[in-house]
């Protein structure tokens, strides 16, 4: 999947005044990179996830993705690509509470109408991968913030997603746990060639990132 | 995962909310019920009473008030003018004089709703035309004569009582044997003792007088034909009320009309509030899950999918509500039976389904549940705008 901003802006009202979170935003999302983007605490950057997620509708500009401009898509094929072409890693995790970790993996695979039989054997693979195979059955309250972000990320794999949008996946981790993340975020993308857009604030992972951007008062500027 | 069992993990969740809103809903069920059960039953029971004397005219005193084939008012007649009749009108075929007393319509100060038995007296080789085929009970028969002390009860009366073929009774001083149990299934029947007139006479002190002649018209003449003959006859119109089986509905159709349309009205208030309450239940609830709503939008779902999950537990608290109530709704209107007629509990017991009928607990379950889900669809479609991107700044 390739996906391409131009002059993307994104402002909020805040009150009676305007708050813009994203500005001009040019960006170029390659095939199979590994893409971090940085900047201090409401620069914009989970804004611009949001928007390149087809979560949100950018005020101004454009989001193509492989040459189609997305804003002329109805909602229903925004949530069919966010289903099965993109994967979400939120910082809080976002489990559902009721679900057991297989079923949370299970979730997306159902919602993309895939079969009982096939759901339950890619999630116990998918959890195999990220190394929770002894956790299936725990509810998100039984597993630790490392294992619960785990679980996030096996579901944000589960329908195989061409692309996995992250929003500071590692804040709310200790730092062995956050470096397991990075490492299981960098094997994902150099296994299964998924391209990965992740928000931090982490030295770990934008040190493996193939493309580093800053973003500062909703601009966004290539660093490395 | 099933959409159900994730519902339902959902909703108990929150297991002290969950339940008092599935007792609510539970009450709110059970109170309709109770009511509409009970007030149809007695709408039921009333009505069956014109099965009694059908096709025939009755004949009372003109001050006489009749509800369906019961007079309630002490009008008495003359016994003889029942062969006046007959001698009088060439459309009368028969007329026999019969006397109906409701000797139990106290109970304490309290007047109660439904007598708890009745004293039909009917000359006995007039049983057959006037009540049409008795069918008793094995081991049972009619009374042999007029002079005897011989009495049929109902099945109900012979149930509570502990009566069977062979067994005495006194009533008023007068010992009488029972010599059958009506095989019925009238619940007005079913509170009957059946003698003949001379003992109903004898043991109420009605010597020679009856308070109905029940009149049965030649082939061909119509009822209300031969009612208006009678009621327009120089030598009865001043003291005599001739009523069709028409006519005795008339009486209390209006009352029946206007207990319906109280009905309806309770009903709906009833489930209104249980459709505001399972409402601001799910409100909170969806209100409480935002996040969890907006996950659900982050990750692809249909808003068709949202939409059922709140719709589904709307509906599960209907279906257990709906359940529960059922159950004690059932048990209150047999309870209420009981309390308003005096007729211990257990007898009515076997008879439930004659109170709540099967039919009608479909018809408030399924009523329940769509009160319920209805009470989801505003829930619903806060939950189906929840977006991940605004919860998300919302938090932070």
């Amino acid at each position: 999947m390739k996906i391409k901003t131009v002059n993307l802006t994104r402002i909020f009202q805040v009150g009676n005044s305007k708050v813009t979170a994203v500005d001009n935003v040019n960006l170029e999302i390659g095939e199979a990179r590994f893409i971090a983007i940085t900047g201090p605490s409401g620069s914009g950057k989970s804004t611009l996830l949001n928007l390149i997620g087809l979560n949100d509708k950018p005020t101004y500009g454009k989001i193509f993705i492989d040459g189609e401009d997305t804003s002329g898509w109805a909602n229903t094929k925004r949530r069919k690509v966010r289903l099965l072409r993109m994967g979400f890693v939120f910082q809080t995790f976002n489990l559902l509470p009721t679900l057991t970790a297989l079923e949370n993996v299970e979730l997306p695979m159902a919602l993309a109408g895939k079969s009982q039989k096939e759901q339950r054997e890619n999630a116990l693979k998918l959890l195999e991968t990220v190394g929770l195979s002894n956790r299936i059955h725990h509810r998100p309250k039984e597993l630790s913030m490392g294992e619960m972000q785990r679980v996030a990320i096996a579901r944000a794999l589960a329908n195989n997603p061409e692309i996995i949008i992250a929003d500071e996946p590692t804040g709310e981790l200790d730092s062995k746990t956050a470096k397991e993340i990075i490492s299981l975020l960098l094997d994902v993308n150099r296994e299964r060639k998924t391209t990965i857009v992740v928000a931090t604030h982490d030295e770990k992972i934008v040190g493996a990132a193939d493309e580093i951007y800053t973003l500062r008062d909703g601009k966004l500027n290539f660093k490395a | 995962m099933r959409l159900l069992t994730f519902c339902f993990r959902n909703l108990f969740r929150r297991k002290l909310r969950t339940s008092l809103c599935v007792l609510g809903v539970a009450l709110a069920t059970a109170f309709v019920i109770a009511v509409s059960a009970t007030t149809t039953r007695y709408i039921t029971v009333i009505r069956s009473m014109n099965v009694l004397f059908s096709g025939q005219v009755m004949v009372v005193t003109k001050g006489a008030i009749v509800i369906q084939a019961i007079p309630i008012t002490r009008g008495m007649l003359p016994e003889t003018l029942a062969a006046d009749l007959k001698e009088d009108f060439p459309e009368v075929e028969d007329a026999v004089p019969a006397l109906l007393v409701t000797p139990s319509i106290y109970f304490g100060n309290a007047l109660l709703p439904v007598p708890e038995n009745f004293t039909l007296g009917i000359p006995v080789d007039k049983w057959q035309k006037v009540l049409g085929l008795i069918v008793l009970k094995g081991g049972g028969r009619l009374p042999a004569n007029d002079t005897c002390n011989e009495v049929v009860v109902g099945g109900s009366l012979a149930s509570q009582y502990k009566l069977a073929v062979g067994t005495t009774l006194q009533i008023r001083g007068h010992n009488l044997t029972v010599v059958g149990v009506l095989d019925t299934k009238s619940a007005v029947l079913d509170r009957f003792l059946v003698m003949s007139l001379r003992l109903a006479q004898e043991i109420y002190g009605y010597q020679g007088k009856a308070n109905i002649i029940l009149v049965k018209p030649v082939k061909g003449c119509e009822l209300q034909n031969l009612a208006a003959a009678i009621e327009n006859h120089k030598d009865y119109k001043d003291y005599l009320k001739a009523l069709t089986e028409e006519e005795r509905n008339d009486i209390v159709q209006p009352i029946f009309a206007q207990i319906e349309s109280w009905n309806i009205g309770i009903q709906s208030v009833v489930f209104l509030m249980s459709l505001i309450l399972v409402m601001t239940v799910n409100l909170m609830s969806v209100s409480e899950r935002r996040r969890d709503f907006a996950t659900l939008d982050a990750l692809g779902a249909p808003i068709s999918y949202i939409f059922r999950v709140v719709i589904f537990e709307a509906a599960l608290i209907g279906v257990l509500g709906g359940i529960f109530g059922i159950m004690l709704g059932s048990m209150a209107a047999v309870v209420l039976a009981s309390f308003y007629t005096n007729i211990p509990l257990h007898l009515f017991l076997p008879g439930l389904f004659d109170i709540v009928t099967p039919t009608y607990m479909i018809q408030i379950f399924a009523t329940v549940v769509a009160v319920c889900c209805l009470g989801g669809v505003l829930p619903a479609i806060n939950a189906a705008r929840m977006r991940i991107a605004e919860v998300l700044r919302a938090e932070y």
